[in-house]
């Protein structure tokens, strides 16, 4: 018998089964369905919704099997991989120097961008944060480990 | 007439110097959003809901509504110079834009159309908006739990049903979407429920990060496919505002395929799950049936006129039910309608009475609005070359950073990041996969409106499902749901049926 490989278009309905079950589950025992007084409990709507997704999970699976799966180029995570790797910076240099430093990176050695084009990004893309988030919003940015160090 | 004098005192709220800022900022960015290929206005605004935090409500939703409905405009712009429609709207734009550009030579008037009948259009779609809102809010002060419960099962499922590639897989981001909506606090009693002792998860997933993520860095993560094409407009003139203009000629081609489809835009705006690019869609399949001078798909004015008008229309509809009965008719609709419940205002039946200010002050806005995208669009024209060929290669950190930021100013924390990242993941994979995001996020909207109605509702029948089926208006509701949810499944029989004959 051929086996077929598990692709992403199977394993989107599975995770949503399994989000289904999850809430069915907690939904019935935790949360309690009805209650001959006070009505519908709180686990009552989530586990209606979570038999539909279930029955409907188990129709898009079978949907799927007949269905080709897309592929997803290792370039195409990059930016995922920026976003973590600005979070954990944010850790030791702050969050404003991360994404200056993010922004460098990609366009000039990711993008091989021209200096002048970096520069006029990085400049673009600095006056919104600075002017948008941190002048007009306030935002508190954390400031990392290192400046904590030194300031404290 | 009474309407006309409520829209007048709209006029007052929006007259203040911020407010026509605020407006006139909203209609810049929309432009440019909406003109540069691959963000689109659903990103555009999910992108800009951060900046709105420090805003009055009113002030916020104006800069949004402005936003949006410049990005109808702005969306034609890379449709008629580059062939690349900037939204799904500005799709059939492209028929006949793209052609009058190059072919006929005449880029500037094929922008100047498209300006002028996204105008007519978009004037039409607020005036029976401002006599029709208050109309369907009236209405929706007839509806108790039952009825409310129905309406806003209609509004989910005809946007999972509907929209995408497959009904199935839309329902199913729409259940995931009520399921995630549900975790944090029950919307009853208030107690917590599915926070899985995780205690940034007993606020429920936070709203302005998962709107970022699943359709702003989901946009990035797509972009970079894109990242190495080539943008060139293939023109042989300069772009001017004076060598643009229309002479008499075209403006009288351009006025009754504008009107007609202003008005039938409008009506398809109001209809869930429609929206703009159906609207488009309609307007430019019911010029077909009208003489044109010229024959469609080859640079005709009316081809132009007729989907521009026709979006630009069905925008403008759709704030009709969105803030009469506060159901959004689309994935942009419903992150207004977020916007404006993280501001504490609950868009409803009673939004026209009890914030009079707020509701008529939006409509007047969009007014404004169209008043002043029209004066920038058609300024812009010399400078739209530069802006539509930035490369997406640049865009892609600047988007990065702005989720980044926007995900973290929510709650001024690391997980709203991590919610942005993780959203922005799984949307980029349902993305891939066929599955639309934007029935999920108006299920994650509506969800808490629709349980603790549903809930009512069976608090006041003892449990009893009869109470949906006993009152006639939740009863005609239930068989247009039916009817919804039926017809691909009749459409499904028939092209079976079809075949076999063939066979």
């Amino acid at each position: 018998m051929q086996t077929k490989k598990i692709t992403s278009k199977m394993l989107i309905p599975i995770v949503t089964a399994i989000i289904a079950i999850v809430f069915i589950y907690f939904g019935i025992t935790k949360y309690g369905f009805m209650h001959e007084v006070r009505g519908p409990l709180p686990g009552f709507f989530p586990t209606i919704i979570g038999f539909l997704l279930l029955a409907l999970s188990v129709l898009a699976f079978i949907g799927s099997l007949k269905e080709e799966s897309p592929g997803f180029p290792v370039e195409n995570w990059y930016p995922a991989l920026g976003v973590v790797a600005i979070m954990l910076s944010t850790l030791v240099i702050g969050m404003l120097p991360s994404l200056a430093l993010f922004v460098l990176l990609w366009l000039r050695w990711f993008e091989k961008f021209s200096w002048k084009a970096t520069l006029i990004g990085f400049a673009v893309i600095m006056a919104i944060v600075i002017g948008a988030f941190v002048m007009w919003l306030g935002v508190p940015f954390p400031k990392g480990f290192i400046y904590n160090l030194i300031a404290y | 007439m009474e309407n006309l004098q409520m829209l007048f005192m709209g006029f007052s709220v929006v007259l203040t110097l911020e407010n026509v800022m605020v407006t006139l900022l909203g209609a810049i960015l929309g432009l440019i959003v909406g003109a540069m290929p691959g963000i689109g206005s659903l990103a555009g605004v999910a992108l800009l809901l951060p900046l709105t935090y420090k805003f009055n409500p009113t002030t916020a939703i104006i800069m949004l509504g402005s936003l949006y409905y410049a990005n109808m405009y702005g969306g034609s712009f890379s449709a008629i110079l580059l062939n690349i429609p900037g939204d799904s709207p500005a799709v059939m734009t492209a028929l006949d834009g793209y052609p009058m550009a190059t072919k006929r030579n005449r880029p500037g008037q094929a922008l100047f159309t498209a300006n002028s009948s996204s105008f007519i259009g978009g004037l039409i779609g607020m005036l029976i908006l401002t006599f029709m809102g208050p109309l369907l809010a009236d209405l929706g002060l007839k509806f108790g739990p039952a009825e409310m419960t129905s309406l806003l099962l209609v509004a989910m499922t005809s946007i999972g049903w509907l929209v995408g590639e497959s009904p199935t897989k839309g329902v199913v981001l729409s259940l995931v979407g009520v399921l995630l909506a549900s975790m944090g606090m029950d919307t009853l009693t208030g107690s917590p429920r599915f926070d899985f002792g995780n205690i940034y998860l007993l606020g429920g997933i936070p709203f302005t990060p998962f709107v970022i993520g699943t359709v702003g860095f989901s946009q990035v993560l797509k972009l970079m496919e894109e990242r190495n094409k080539k943008v060139e407009a293939n023109l042989n003139q300069k772009l001017t505002i004076k060598g643009s203009l229309l002479t008499a000629h075209d403006f009288k081609r351009l006025l009754p395929p504008a009107i007609r489809s202003g008005f039938m835009g409008t009506f398809v705006g109001v209809l869930p799950g429609a929206g703009a690019t159906t609207g488009a869609f309609l307007g430019y399949a019911m010029q077909k049936t009208f003489k044109s001078e010229e024959p469609l798909g080859t640079g005709a004015i009316e081809g132009i006129a007729a989907c521009e008008s026709a979006n630009n229309a069905a925008a403008a509809g759709a704030f009709a039910p969105l803030l009469a009965l506060g159901i959004p008719g689309s994935g942009t609709g419903a992150v207004l309608l977020g916007g404006l419940m993280m501001w504490g205002l609950n868009p409803g039946p009673l939004l026209f009475t009890t914030n009079p200010d707020f509701a008529w002050g939006l409509i007047a806005s969009l007014f404004l609005a169209n008043i002043l995208t029209l004066i920038i669009a058609v300024g812009i024209i010399p400078f739209l070359i530069q802006i539509l060929t930035v490369p997406v290669r640049m865009l892609i950190p600047i988007i990065t950073v702005v989720c980044v930021v926007g995900g973290y100013s929510t709650s001024n924390s690391m997980y709203g990041v991590i919610i942005m990242l993780l959203s922005g993941v799984f949307g980029y994979i349902l993305d891939r996969n066929g599955y639309g995001v934007a029935p999920m996020l108006l299920a994650f909207v509506l969800a808490p409106l629709l349980e603790s109605n549903m809930r009512k509702a069976f608090i006041i029948s003892n449990g009893k499902l009869d109470i949906f089926f006993d009152k006639p208006i939740s009863a005609f509701l239930l068989l247009v749901l039916f009817a919804i949810v039926l017809t691909p499944v009749i459409k499904f029989i028939l092209r079976k049926a079809g075949v076999s004959k063939k066979k």
